[in-house]
């Protein structure tokens, strides 16, 4: 299904070099949508690193995930323009439709996430939805994006 | 004067993605003439007297910054393009790699060989993807064309440029904090001094520089230094983006040259408020940027040391009456609260808590306890934060509490 991508193969186009660990880390999270426990041990062998100093980079950085994705993970831009844009008013429909809460983790099937200006903002609200982004995103708009992913 | 354009003049006009369509409106020349007409230290001068500087928010002298540097005779040491670009509402160094990516790479060819590097990274923003492919074919092209790699044209220069991605951090465009993430760590800040001119990269002596900074090198170097300090304001002189965003007519990115006032932002470049909009204040320099209220909208959009509305990044937000005030301090602080690096106790238990604070706010709950602790926190904040994220974090609020009056009854 993912083109028999491994963890090792990615770490392989690394040479093992301190300067390579967050390039590595956020190819890995790309491709398997997250770095779970086992992956870490990997790459801290293939690093020659305790794993700590894998999970203290790792853990750092928005774009690399160490925790399992939600079925449908949705992040809003609440940057300055997409907030005149009235995403305010995309998440509480948002949370509303789904009885979510922004922020929560309790729910492994959807998650809601308010993010960081994407620098997009001549194009907002931007809704991101498991990775595929989004533009001019209204209240009502909403649904036909669900409709890709359900 | 006004209409002079450095940065933006061709764009749409060539081909982003060929460059052959930059060589023909005078690609390269710049570095032409560095290489056969200049050397390092007439290309030093010419970068001083232009009086450049830094578009990346705090307007140091650009060429003060490489003289540290050219200065030094180790052989090891580094330029970096400042890419990251991550304060909300700014996005001018990714409209000038989508028009005219050759401009940069020009621009940091010239100012890596000045100061004597032999490696050049060029740290962009995670999320930049289609960016980071133009820029990467724009580098292979520069390649065969002679302009990077071994024997730059000929010469003796030697460059190598590598494109380092970020990975979502807000806190990675600062200069210390950046180069940890280049070397495999947490993108937290470093202590300064020492800064990056003495011990930067891989404790090298480092040049950091804004993209925008750096893109503005070929004009100095093919003009001269004097016609460049000719150009808008006497203590920033050139041009600057200024990125337009709220309730104007005319949104995005607009060069202009430095000194024009708030007003003229406003009214000239961004052809005013849509109709039927009342003012209300303009947020200048991102979410870490000062309200300017009408009183304030004769200020100078410039680098001035003692500018009461700090020119940062060059964002104006505009903000009309009807707009929820509440909305904008929830984006501002929760802003900060994710992108706290949570290095020290003041700006992560700080952001964390005026959030919170802001929270009971806009719910109606706020207590006279709440907005006691809140000047505590905003006090805080200013004056004890390891790096300057910190003090960012309380600008808006600060500005909200005294200028709009949020807090009163
Ligand atoms: C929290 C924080 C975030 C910053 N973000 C950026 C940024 O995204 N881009 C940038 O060029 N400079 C940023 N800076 C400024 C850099 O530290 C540095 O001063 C700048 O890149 C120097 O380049 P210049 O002299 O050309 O402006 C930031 C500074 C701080 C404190
Ligand atoms: S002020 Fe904030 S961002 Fe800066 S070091 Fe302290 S916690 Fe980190
Ligand atoms: S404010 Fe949403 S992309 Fe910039």
């Amino acid at each position: 299904m993912r083109n028999n991508i491994t963890v090792e193969k990615i770490l392989l186009e690394f040479d093992p070099v301190a300067q390579n660990l967050l390039l590595a880390l956020k190819k890995i999270s790309k491709n398997f949508g997250y770095i779970c426990e086992k992956d870490s041990q990997k790459i801290a062998e293939y690093f020659e690193f305790p794993i700590t100093k894998i999970y203290e980079t790792a853990s750092f950085y928005d774009l690399v995930e160490t925790k399992k994705p939600a079925n449908l993970e949705i992040k809003v831009c609440s940057g300055g323009d997409c907030n005149l844009g009235q995403s305010t008013n995309v998440i509480r429909e948002i949370e509303n439709h789904f009885r979510i809460r922004v922020g929560d983790k309790f729910n492994p099937k959807v998650r809601l996430k308010k993010i960081s200006c994407l620098g997009r903002c001549g194009d907002g609200p931007i809704v991101i939805v498991n990775r595929k982004v989004y533009e001019r995103v209204t209240a009502s708009s909403i649904y036909k994006i669900f409709a890709e992913w359900i | 004067m006004k209409d002079i354009k450095i940065l933006t003049n061709y764009w749409g006009k060539i081909n982003p993605l060929k460059i052959e369509d930059y060589l023909g409106v005078g690609g390269y020349s710049a570095l032409k003439k560095f290489i056969e007409k200049m050397n390092q230290q007439k290309a030093l001068g010419e970068i001083k007297s232009s009086s450049l500087c830094g578009r990346g928010g705090a307007g140091f002298p650009t060429g003060q910054k490489w003289e540290v540097v050219a200065k030094n005779s180790i052989k090891e040491k580094y330029f970096i393009c400042n890419f990251d670009e991550s304060e909300p509402g700014t996005y001018k160094d990714r409209m000038i790699v989508e028009n005219n990516p050759h401009l940069l790479l020009e621009g940091i060819i010239i100012a890596a060989l000045t100061i004597g590097a032999k490696k050049a990274y060029v740290y962009i923003n995670g999320n930049y993807e289609t960016q980071k492919d133009i820029l990467e074919n724009a580098i292979l092209e520069a390649q065969k064309n002679k302009f990077l790699g071994e024997k730059i044209l000929g010469s003796k220069y030697f460059l190598e440029i590598e494109i380092f991605s970020g990975a979502g951090a807000y806190i990675c465009g600062e200069e210390t904090a950046l180069i940890n993430s280049i070397e495999g760590n947490r993108g937290e800040p470093k202590i300064r001094p020492p800064y990056p001119t003495e011990k930067g990269l891989f404790g090298k002596p480092t040049v950091i520089n804004n993209a925008e900074t750096v893109a503005n090198i070929p004009f100095i170097i093919q003009n001269g230094g004097k016609k460049y300090a000719a150009i808008g304001s006497k203590n920033s002189p050139g041009t600057k983006i200024f990125i337009l965003g709220g309730a104007v007519k005319n949104k995005g990115v607009i060069e202009a040259p430095t000194g024009i006032t708030i007003r003229e932002a406003i009214e000239t470049l961004g052809r005013g408020l849509p109709r039927g909009k009342d003012f209300w204040f303009a947020q200048v320099g991102g979410a870490s940027g000062r309200l300017a209220t009408e009183k304030e909208l004769d200020e100078k959009l410039d680098y001035g040391k003692n500018n009461n509305i700090p020119l940062g990044s060059g964002t104006i937000l505009v903000v009309d009456k009807s707009i929820n005030i509440y909305d904008l301090l929830l984006s501002w602080t929760g802003f900060f609260r994710r992108e706290s690096c949570g290095k020290c106790i003041p700006c992560r238990e700080g952001t964390f808590r005026l959030n919170e604070i802001i929270e009971r706010l806009a719910d109606g709950e706020i207590s006279q306890r709440d907005k006691e602790a809140m000047q505590d926190i905003l006090w805080t904040l200013e004056s004890t934060t390891f790096c300057p994220l910190g003090k960012f974090a309380a600008v808006a609020t600060r500005d909200a509490v005294d200028k709009l009056e949020i807090l009163k009854d």
